[in-house]
């Protein structure tokens, strides 16, 4: 297996996608190594770890990472992995240590990752143990807005150029206000599906009107909640946009509403309306008229595995993905606001989510069709909306002429193609960042 | 609650309370059992996290982080209500469940409310072979309206960090 084997399996004039690649084993342990060994990763939110010595445990793909900030404020990424016999040195899911202690053999670790200390260095390992060469793995870090990425690749592109033209569109969403945010959570549980179903069904609003038409219809009824249907959504103006892996859906907004998001009903519009125009200025500031206005990021993915917004999809074998379900609140927002976003978060999407629970089954049964021996043999239709997409002359990336549109899916696994191809980040191509970025928000927030 | 009632009769009561609303559950009687709760009900479940012995008391999420559940009436009311839709995907086909419920302890409360604690075995059984236990304690207040016992605030602890449900589309 690894790099000589080839992958071709979406073909990009049909849509046919070989489904082969969401139950293969090798394929899963060809994905550990290609996609999730180089990418940029999302693994936190430097509010889980606000104050110096506070780690929270994360992911990266498989392996288990302990983002840390040291007395110093300066942010790790450290394989949670102690580099004698690969006990993990942390077993707590979040809390403030200035040091990790090995419960095995007592190895003792600082948390920028440095080995401090070692039972019987003098006696049992004669002075002869080189600790500055077995401090903890540490990942490359970066972060954007307050979200922390990291990758072990040493090739790989700043997470600038990683993300590229996409954060034109995450800006608005996660770059808007000068307070910068806050991360709730997560909520975690176990699906029995392959890691890339949910991933591409976040620019799947096809789905919505079918999938979840149950719970938007209650919430009509009990909330004033905009009715769903799919002549509305075939109609709309809004669009995919796909840059560098990343899969983004956005509304065009002429009509001065706010960003659609979970809490909102009939009597909380007012709320959301009043913030919304409070907050237009310091929008327009951080990000220019045209993106503070008239651009709003909806559902979306950052490849490999970040899933609507600052969420995760932590591969765990070919055929089991854990969900890590966090809220993003606006840190400066209205505390009634945030309680009422947070309250809606939590109601429509995790593991009781009134939508996200109608999800799985679908997934998991996409995921299960390749293992049958007749069904596997069956590609994948992607088909729909080919031919119709490409450049805009005002927004970034390639652009979908419609809202409905599986554009961005078939461009995701031509990407996840192209990473398993590779033989090196050499081999990846990155798109240029060509947007122009009004505005005063950076990467940095 | 009538104040001479003994703590035997208010525990067996409770108890009878209990087993009545398990039933409910696994027969699938949804409306009639939204109609234990009061109106003002909150029907929280809280995350549970790994925090080392002498930190405990963080190990439960308090109210106003994320929670997995933070319920009023018309939430709950949705939650049921949506299941008569015809295209609630995650119980239509609908979850085969067991609800065993036990070890009551009841607590009177001065404000004439009743505190109940109870530990829960859930068995739930979709589709073709999945299936899950869950386990955990229910912590409840319940007010006596016009002879009736209502609760008025649930909250459920799953004994998990990690869920291994698939989803969690069953009332527990
Ligand atoms: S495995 Fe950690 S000290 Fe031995
Ligand atoms: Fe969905």
């Amino acid at each position: 297996m690894g790099a000589a084997r080839s992958y071709a399996v979406i073909d990009p004039a049909t849509g046919k996608l070989d489904r082969r690649i969401f139950t293969d084993e090798a394929v899963y342990a060809d994905e550990m190594e290609k996609i999730f060994g180089r990418a940029w990763l999302m693994i936190g939110h430097e509010s889980l770890v606000p104050a110096p010595d506070d780690f929270f445990h994360t992911y990266m793909g498989q392996d288990p990472v302990i983002l840390t900030r040291d007395g110093a404020g300066r942010l790790h990424a450290l394989l949670n992995m102690c580099r004698h016999r690969g006990n993990r040195v942390v077993r707590c899911d979040d809390g403030n240590q200035k040091r990790f202690m090995c419960t095995y053999h007592g190895w003792t670790y600082r948390n920028d990752g440095t080995l401090e200390h070692v039972p019987g260095e003098s006696e049992a390992y004669y002075s002869a143990l080189d600790k500055s060469a077995l401090g903890l793995v540490a990942a490359r870090v970066e972060s954007y807005a307050g979200i922390v990425f990291a990758t072990w690749d040493r090739d790989a592109p700043s997470l600038e150029a990683y993300l590229g033209d996409a954060r034109w569109y995450l800006d608005t969403v996660f770059n808007r206000c000068d307070g910068g945010m806050q991360a709730l959570g997560p909520m975690k549980w176990l699906e029995p599906v392959n890691w890339k179903t949910l991933v591409d069904n976040c620019s799947d609003n096809y789905h919505v009107p079918t999938s979840h038409l149950s719970s938007a219809r209650v919430q009509t009824r009990w909330l004033g909640r905009p009715p769903l249907s799919h002549e509305d959504q075939f109609q709309s103006p809004n669009k995919h946009a796909f840059v560098n892996g990343h899969a983004i859906t956005f509304r065009e907004a002429l009509d001065n509403a706010p960003r659609y998001m979970h809490g909102m009903s009939q009597e909380t519009m007012r709320l959301f309306q009043d913030y919304h125009d409070a907050t237009m200025p310091e929008a327009e500031r951080r990000l220019g008229a045209l993106r503070a206005r008239r651009v709003q990021l909806a559902n979306h993915s950052i490849f490999p595995n970040g899933i609507l917004g600052f969420r995760l999809a932590l591969p765990r074998g070919p055929r089991q993905t854990e969900f890590w379900h966090f809220v993003l609140l606006e840190r400066d927002a209205p505390e009634e606001l945030k309680r009422i976003i947070r309250i809606g978060s939590q109601a429509n999407n995790g593991a009781a989510g009134l939508f996200e629970q109608d999800d799985v089954d679908n997934w998991r049964q996409v995921t299960e069709a390749s293992t049958s021996p007749f069904a596997r043999r069956q590609p994948q239709d992607l088909s729909m909306g080919l031919g119709h997409a490409g450049p805009h002359p005002d927004y970034p990336g390639l652009v979908s002429e419609r809202y409905i549109s599986e554009n961005n899916q078939r461009l995701f696994y031509r990407r996840w193609q192209e990473f398993m191809n590779a033989d090196s980040w050499a081999d990846i191509a990155l798109d240029p960042i060509s947007a122009r970025f009004d505005g005063i928000a950076t990467m940095r927030g | 609650m009538a104040p001479e009632m003994s703590a035997q009769a208010l525990w067996f009561e409770l108890m009878q309370f209990y087993i009545r609303e398990a039933w409910l559950l696994d027969e699938r009687k949804f409306t009639e059992w939204l109609d234990l709760f009061t109106d003002d009900i909150l029907y929280f479940m809280p995350r549970r996290k790994n925090v080392l012995r002498r930190e405990l008391h963080r190990e439960v999420t308090p109210l106003g982080d994320l929670a997995i559940l933070e319920e009023d009436k018309r939430y709950l009311a949705m939650r049921v209500a949506r299941l008569d839709s015809g295209m609630a995907w995650a119980e239509d086909p609908p979850s085969r469940t067991r609800h065993l419920v036990g070890n009551l302890e009841v607590t009177p409360l001065a404000t004439g409310e009743v505190k109940a604690r109870t530990a829960f075995l859930v068995y739930r059984s979709h589709l073709e072979t999945d299936s899950q236990l869950l386990s955990g304690c229910r912590d409840d207040v319940l007010r006596n309206i016009d002879g009736a016992w209502r609760i008025a605030r649930r909250t459920i602890l799953l004994d998990a960090n990690v869920l291994l449900d698939k989803n969690l589309s069953v009332f527990l």
